[in-house]
């Protein structure tokens, strides 16, 4: 499916999804749709701005997603809502996935999810009964350790009621970065080859071999939420990272668990950091390469629903920096072997003659039509892209049909405990992006939200607690602490904080656990447990807050009146 | 009749996108290039965010504003639809603040305006509909959603009208409910 | 002052925007940000796409732009110092081929970027890691 084909659902199911504050251009087309009179359910803990204009609003518990999503399951099936032809003719499996299903009654998922059980009925029959139906999910979703099981529950709810392969229906990651989607297109993923090409299909294996005249291994890599571990405890010499080049990416800032990241980043032997602003990793980087940014240089990236975009040179890049691209060629030539690219466009057309998938979207076709949603398998100018994927209920398996696949529901790993009894989620901030190197440097964005940031608490909790708006507060897990200021808000519900993840004195990750997802190895961002404390002298608090922004800032190179520098 | 923007709870998205844009009109385009320390970032609207409502509030600009009538200096004038304060008349005494029943004045500081104490002087800070400033009102202009309207005397004719003509089919329907 | 239009994809989330630029290529800077009609945004915008872009002319508001190499020559706790992009290429590949020979492939970790960079920057880190270092050790933020 394709973002502007959101708004002409006849029913959305968006669940752990907050389009407004991480792609308001998605939660656009979400408004335009409720406008036409598309149904909204919304499963989201927070009162969110999409739960605002929901007919059905599944305020569920954190932590809870898969008790709901198999609950919603178990009524479309007992109360016959299933498309049975469908089920027959595209799908394996459902025999044991119903199997799986049984127990999960509304009843029984009313105490995990903190849902009335007729409300969960309620959203199931009318997800079931609005066609066309489309999910989209995201992070509420992906950033718990039991994640996948519940993308595929999601899948299964589309599956059993037949909504796939046709327009506005279907189910959507919203991919968070802009290029997130183009890291993984582009086999920077360590269990895949551009273009979703196994490295343990030997049939791929030696396609690559050939194409870059070198033997590969067959090994899935290392994920990068191991690479803490690998660094700290592998016991194996081989294994053990002793290198780490980090290009465009902040763990020191972005990762769970701050703490055990500047650990391993000070214990590794050598850290190459490649970016364009420093940033916290660059203080443990044995090396900084200067790159040029966004606006100095040209490419393409691929948006969430699968679309190549030409990205442009705006102006010239000022000081000694270099493409992404071209330092990497460079130290790969220096090490033996050698890249000699002209321009991107070369590297595009190595790569896509490698990939069927993306074989057809050339730069002159993406140039001409403006985005090419792939898969795209010729290079006539007749094939345009794919809107949307499995049409017609033709999946991509070997004998074309989907798989349901059913499991229980687990609860995460860190509960609410007398030490920490409040539960800590992470979230975005509307007006910054990712680690804030880019937006923080904005003049205006950071007019709108600066240090220490905020964390959302329940008006009741801040009143049992003495706390007003704006008063800094410090929060704490059994991993680390940090201040930011109290928002008290209804919009959460009692028990629950949230904070967004880009300050560094507001820093959430300190908090963070680092447990993660066993298939997809990404990290339980959404569930730990924490502790709020009042701080009686505010005056101090504020004082203290200023200097750490002070010190920080000095760090990162920036002039502040007092010296300090790197 | 003076004009004014209405903002729908039912499009916002409480992004704040207005806000800057609020800002980004009144201070030129050199804001993208000054010391970041420079300029006054005083948005003239403010979204509300309830637990069920998200909407930016801004001034109504009234047909008899009490805020005109309460100022001392008469820094508060009506020109060309819209409602107006001259900051550097202005003298900070927040009759106007007090006087505005919608909460559309704050007190805002401007960078320059030193006082005699080393202070900066703070004046009343509300919309004046992007006065003089080509393209209407900006926040109108940026919202990524549409959920800021200009609305003119034009429309809230056409809009009565709309209304009145319902009324009259309602009432016919009350009158033959066979129909 | 030459004034020139440049369309662009937006850096900021997986929604694609399209954005029209104007440049003043003579004094090298943006001279204004408008919504494009893109397939995914149709001529909208949000606050990170219309303001987004002054990080570019470096405001020193939080952090400095990089603008040089730099090589900790004295070990982790040394200072930074600007070095020439020569000597940071041949020092990189120097004490990757090491670390490579005395510990093998698996011993080094690459990342791709979902940000900035470009899908040819992640497809050149890739094919550097598996092709040049030896190793599948490449991962990005997608998980993160």
């Amino acid at each position: 499916m394709g973002i502007p084909e959101i708004e002409d659902a006849g029913c959305l199911l968006c669940f752990g999804y907050n389009g407004a504050d991480s792609h308001p251009i998605v939660a656009r087309r979400i408004v335009r749709g409720r406008q036409k009179g598309m149904k909204i359910i919304c499963a989201d803990p927070r009162v969110t701005e999409t739960a605002r204009i929901s007919d059905i609003h599944l305020q569920l518990k954190g932590g809870s997603n898969l008790a709901l999503v198999n609950a919603m399951a178990n009524v479309i099936w007992t109360e016959g809502l299933a498309d049975t032809k469908f089920i027959e003719e595209h799908t394996k499996g459902f025999e044991d996935f119903v199997k799986v299903i049984e127990k999960y009654t509304p009843e029984y998922a009313e105490p995990i999810t903190h849902i009335p059980a007729e409300t969960i009925r309620k959203a199931a029959r009318m997800y079931a009964t609005t066609k066309p139906a489309m999910i989209l999910y995201g992070m509420g979703v992906c950033q718990f350790t039991q994640a996948v099981d519940v993308v595929k529950g999601l899948a299964n709810l589309a599956l059993m009621t037949g909504n796939f392969g046709g327009p506005a229906m279907g189910i959507g990651p919203v991919r968070g970065q802009n290029n997130v989607q183009g890291a993984c297109d582009m086999g920077a993923l360590p269990n895949s080859y551009p273009g979703y090409q196994n490295v343990t299909d030997p049939e791929a294996r030696a396609k690559f071999e050939k194409a870059w005249g070198v033997s590969l291994p067959g090994e899935i890599g290392c994920p990068i939420t191991h690479v803490p571990h690998r660094i700290l405890h592998e016991k194996d010499e081989k294994k053990r990272i002793h290198a780490y080049y980090i290009f465009g990416e902040d763990p020191a800032q972005s990762d769970p668990d701050l703490a055990e990241v500047r650990e391993a980043l000070d214990k590794c032997d050598f850290v190459v950091m490649q970016d364009i602003y420093m940033n916290k990793t660059g203080l443990y980087a044995d090396v900084i390469l200067p790159a040029a940014a966004w606006g100095e240089n040209e490419g393409i990236y691929t948006c969430a629903d699968r679309g190549f975009q030409r990205v442009r040179k705006l102006i010239e890049p000022e000081g000694d920096v270099k493409p992404d691209w071209q330092i990497i060629a460079e130290i790969s030539t220096a090490m033996g072997y050698p890249m000699n690219y002209k321009n991107t466009e070369e590297i595009w057309n190595e790569m896509i003659d490698l990939c069927p998938s993306f074989k057809g979207a050339t730069y002159e076709k993406i140039e001409k039509y403006g985005c090419v949603q792939w898969p795209c398998r010729d290079k006539s100018m007749e094939d345009k892209g794919t809107p949307y994927l499995h049409k017609d209920g033709i999946f991509g398996t070997k004998d074309h049909k989907a798989l349901f696949y059913g499991t229980d529901w687990h609860p995460p790993v860190e509960l609410e405990n007398d030490q920490y009894p409040m539960t800590l989620s992470t979230v975005r901030e509307v007006g910054h992006y990712s680690v804030r190197t880019m937006t923080g440097n904005c003049r205006t964005l950071r007019n709108l939200e600066d240090e220490p940031g905020w964390v959302q608490m329940n008006t009741g909790d801040c009143e049992r607690m003495g706390l007003k708006k704006g008063e800094l507060v410090k929060i704490l897990s059994k991993r680390g602490y940090c201040i930011t200021r109290c928002l008290p808000t209804d919009r959460v519900e009692p028990g629950a904080t949230y904070m967004t993840y880009q300050w560094w004195i507001g820093a959430c990750n300190e908090l963070t656990t680092a447990k993660l997802d066993p298939i997809s190895n990404t990290p339980e961002y959404k569930y730990c447990a924490c502790r709020v404390e009042k701080i009686e002298d505010q005056e101090w608090a504020e004082r203290h807050v200023m200097e750490l922004y002070d010190d920080i800032r000095a760090q990162m190179g920036i002039d502040t009146g007092k010296g300090a520098e790197a | 009749m003076n004009y004014f923007v209405k903002g729908n709870p039912d499009l916002c998205i409480g992004c704040r996108t207005c806000m800057i844009g609020c800002v980004v009109a009144h201070e030129g385009k050199r804001i993208f290039e000054v010391d970041p320390d420079s300029y006054d970032f005083n948005p003239r609207l403010h979204v509300v965010r309830t637990v069920r409502l998200s909407v930016p509030v801004q001034c109504k600009h009234c047909e008899n504003p009490a805020c005109m009538a309460v100022c001392p200096v008469g820094a508060i004038s009506q020109k060309d639809h819209c409602v107006i304060i001259d900051q550097d008349k202005c003298m900070g005494c927040k009759s106007c603040m007090d006087a505005c029943p919608f909460g559309a004045i704050n007190m805002t500081e401007r960078k320059g305006h030193v006082q005699a104490d080393g202070t900066l002087k703070k004046t009343a800070n509300k919309c004046d509909l992007c006065y003089g400033l080509p393209g209407g009102p900006a926040c109108v202009r940026v919202c990524p959603t549409e959920a800021l309207a200009l609305i003119t005397e034009e429309d809230l004719e056409t809009a009565m009208e709309r209304k009145r003509a319902e009324t009259a089919r309602n009432t016919f329907r009350e009158n033959h409910p066979q129909e | 002052m030459a004034l020139k239009q440049v369309q662009t994809t937006c850096p900021y989330c997986g929604a694609g925007c399209q954005i029209m630029f104007t440049v003043d290529s003579d004094a090298n800077k943006i001279v204004e940000a408008v919504p494009a009609k893109g397939r995914t945004n149709d001529g909208t915008l949000c606050l990170k796409g219309h303001y987004g872009w002054d990080y570019l002319n470096d405001p020193q508001i939080l952090t400095r732009r990089l603008r040089k190499p730099m090589i900790r020559k004295g070990g982790k706790k040394a200072p930074l110092e600007e070095v020439s992009w020569q000597e940071a290429i041949s020092y990189v590949a120097k004490r990757l081929k090491e670390i490579k020979e005395k510990y093998g492939p698996d011993s080094i970790m690459g990342t791709g970027s979902a940000r900035g960079a470009g899908n040819e920057a992640n497809y050149l880190m890739q094919k550097f890691m598996r092709a040049c270092i030896g190793t599948n050790n490449v991962d990005h933020c997608a998980r993160i």
